[in-house]
């Protein structure tokens, strides 16, 4: 059986006049890094914030391994808003040590591990200055330091990669895989599906107020990409088609590529015969790769809100 | 608590280290010095320009014997008529207007003052008490009594009343002397005094819940401490910089009761017969009074402000910009407006029933209360209208932290009336 740290059972929320959760389930498994997919407004924030118990959901439960969720579970999670929740004319060391205390560690430990994260992420000198003069991206970090410090099981972040610029954002998304690996399990929101692919293992794709797609990326992309395949070889079509014979179709036209190279997508129907396909590609089409094309998450994520997945 | 105590801490810190607060603190006893100061000092100053008066007195007795001075200037032209006067010394003229003292003086509408421009009340004041003065001399010297002057010298009277607070013994000596005078001026200072202080940090608590709501801090620290947490702290954390700054005061003045005021006046004062003087250095001097006045104000100030700060903070969680808090700002602030009111007619009467009962309801009581407090007020008298007063903080509290734990997280369309009472019933 997996390890699920946090279950959410047919979750509803409905304001007046819209449906923001309609029956949403989904689970997520401990020390996962776990994406909310979905186009805006469609009610990611609305989950999280039943997450945190800042809203209370109209009906389903939330369960924190195993257990429903109570008002002191919430200490356990680190959260960090999509806007940023700083005080403006505040310093930013006070800050950071303010939250970092608010969340139950004593001074002197709280002073040591912020130290270490303020070096670690390079904002060491801001220490003493006022959050209204940092950069977005600095204020993210701080943000991020925040939200991390008192080293949580569980963290949430809404939209984390927004405003940082590709080195920051590598260094962020490292320092999230860090987390994880020393045992965080971390739900993040974006429609940033390149992150998605580089470090979620499993997504929920959620698109008007219903969960229309959960599972682990390995999964969720193979289904959708559907036993397709890209071959580069040298042969011309009707040799390339004698080989395949029976066991495989050609999708499309080929392409050619440099070196007289030929590519060609084609689709094997029967996983059981991706060996016997090989070897006849190899003994009549001089075949230099052959390679299972996954569909980017990109793809996924349009395909599935357009219903055409 | 800890969380509540660390919230508190952030509040006080962030506000007292600013130099706008170290700056106020100290300024404000000057500021309040040069308000009592400046209208007297401006009256002393105002005596600048002269105003022209022409006089036709058709009585013959009044006119020569107007005196000029201070700021009227009269010069008397009897050989004009009153039509003939008003056509020469119109607006251009630089005459301020015309005198004109018809034959019977005593008659109604005989003395007529016709001016180019507004005239004051003590101008008015002032020629209406010279002609009462000439006419009532005329009709003494009728009487034809010798050394008239000497007599009226030898029979004018001024008493001064000398008030002492009932002790049961009967021996002056030992009575506490009051002053209704004095007893107005510390009144009304306490007053305005209380009303400021929680005006000013009523809105600061609204603008800082309007901040983090609208920054999103609420949404972080939610997840380290429950809502009612959130709101208690910044109430107290401000109450205390409040505090802070009333007690800092306090110290300055008590230190000045007991070391300045001493020093400075008792020999001169002593030497005058100056009876409001006397009596103002006497009340200032009186060091434990005084101190124990500042008791009383700390008092009604906290009571005053956690109960007000509880409806500040409960309409600023309920909206998402200082502006849009406006509306619920006037209809706070209209009790507050009411008791300050309230107060002015407080100062006839201190014991009358309305300032009685205003200053024991506890919206406006802590300043109809204050204000009272300098005239000498039954203990019970203020024991219940404390008691009340905490004890509707401890009701509004409970009440504003129900709209303020749903108001944090609503963001966009100002919510209705009938919306807020419905966040009361959420579960």
């Amino acid at each position: 059986m997996k390890d699920i740290i946090l279950s959410i059972e047919g979750v509803s929320k409905s304001y007046t006049g819209h449906t923001a959760l309609d029956d949403v389930s989904l689970e997520i498994p401990r020390g996962a890094v776990y994406g909310l997919l979905g186009p805006n407004g469609a009610g990611k924030t609305t989950l999280i914030r039943v997450i945190n118990r800042i809203t209370l959901a109209d009906k389903g439960r939330v369960l924190l391994e195993g257990k429903p969720m109570t008002e002191s579970d919430v200490f356990h999670i680190g959260y960090m808003p999509e806007e940023r929740g700083l005080y403006k004319k505040m310093r930013v060391g006070a800050q950071a040590l303010f939250f970092a205390r608010l969340k139950g560690l004593d001074k002197r430990e709280a002073e040591q591990r912020l130290h270490s994260w303020f070096e670690r992420l390079g904002i060491a000198d801001w220490w003493g200055r006022k959050v209204e003069d940092l950069s977005k991206g600095m204020a993210q970090k701080v943000q991020f330091i925040s939200t991390v410090v008192h080293e949580p099981k569980l963290l949430i972040f809404d939209e984390p990669f927004s405003g940082f610029d590709p080195i920051n954002a590598n260094a962020l998304k490292n320092e999230i895989l860090g987390l994880r690996d020393r045992g965080a399990t971390v739900i993040f929101s974006t429609h940033n599906m390149a992150s998605v692919e580089e470090i979620c293992d499993h997504i929920t794709l959620i698109n008007k107020s219903r969960n229309i797609l959960s599972g682990s990326v390995e999964e969720i992309r193979r289904a959708a990409g559907g036993n397709t395949f890209e071959v580069i070889h040298r042969a011309d079509d009707s040799t390339l088609s004698a080989a395949l014979g029976s066991f495989a179709t050609t999708l499309g036209a080929s392409e050619g590529i440099v070196g007289g190279y030929t590519r060609t997508k084609i689709h094997i129907p029967n996983d059981n015969d991706i060996r016997e396909v090989i070897a006849r590609l190899n003994d009549s089409c001089s075949m230099r790769s052959l390679q299972e094309m996954m569909p980017s998450m990109n793809d996924i994520f349009i395909r599935a809100v357009n219903g055409t997945l | 608590m800890k969380k509540i105590q660390l919230i508190i801490a952030r509040e006080f810190g962030e506000r007292a280290r600013k130099k706008s607060f170290i700056i106020t603190t100290l300024l404000m006893p000057i500021l309040m010095i040069g308000l009592m100061i400046a209208p007297s000092l401006m009256m002393l100053m105002d005596t600048a320009e002269q105003k022209q008066v022409v006089v036709i007195d058709r009585s013959g007795v009044v006119g020569d014997k107007l005196q000029s001075g201070g700021e009227v200037l009269f010069s008397v032209q009897n050989d004009l008529s009153k039509a003939e006067a008003c056509s020469i010394y119109g607006e251009d003229s630089g005459i301020f207007g015309i005198l004109y003292i018809g034959s019977e003086v005593e008659h109604r509408d005989s003395v007529q003052l016709i001016t180019n421009s507004s005239s004051s009340m003590m101008l008015e004041e002032n020629i209406a008490s010279q002609i009462s003065a000439i006419v009532e001399a005329e009709k003494l010297k009728a009487y034809n009594i010798d050394n008239l002057d000497q007599i009226l010298a030898s029979v004018a009277t001024n008493i001064e009343l000398s008030t002492f607070e009932n002790n049961g013994t009967g021996e002056v000596e030992t009575m506490e002397s009051t002053s209704s005078g004095i007893n107005y001026i510390l009144g009304m200072l306490l007053g305005m005094l209380l009303y400021m202080i929680i005006i000013i940090y009523g809105q600061m608590v609204l603008t800082s819940v309007v901040e983090e709501k609208s920054s999103r801090v609420i949404d972080v620290m939610v997840t380290s401490c429950t809502p009612f947490q959130i709101m208690m702290g910044k109430i107290l954390g401000i109450a205390l910089v409040a505090v802070t700054q009333i007690a800092i005061w306090a110290v300055l003045v008590i230190g000045a009761s007991k070391f300045l005021i001493p020093a400075l006046f008792s020999p001169e004062v002593a030497a005058t017969n100056d009876m409001m003087m006397q009596a103002l250095m006497g009340t200032l001097g009186n060091t434990s009074y005084i101190a124990g006045l500042f008791g009383y104000l700390l008092l009604f100030i906290l009571g005053g402000f956690l109960l007000y700060a509880s409806l500040y903070a409960a309409a600023g969680s309920a909206v998402d910009s200082v502006q849009d808090g406006q509306q619920f700002n006037t209809i706070i602030m209209m009790p507050i407006i009411l008791a300050l009111i309230v107060m002015m007619s407080v100062f006839n009467d201190p014991n009358s029933s309305v300032a009685f009962w205003f200053s024991i309801i506890p919206f406006t009581s802590p300043i109809v209360m204050i204000a009272r407090i300098p005239f000498g007020i039954p203990t019970w008298e203020v024991v219940v209208s404390l008691v009340l007063l905490y004890a509707t903080f401890l009701f509004v509290a409970w009440f504003a932290a129900k709209i303020y734990r749903i108001g944090i997280f609503m963001h966009g369309k100002r919510p209705s009336w009938r919306e807020l009472w419905q966040w009361t019933k959420m579960k």
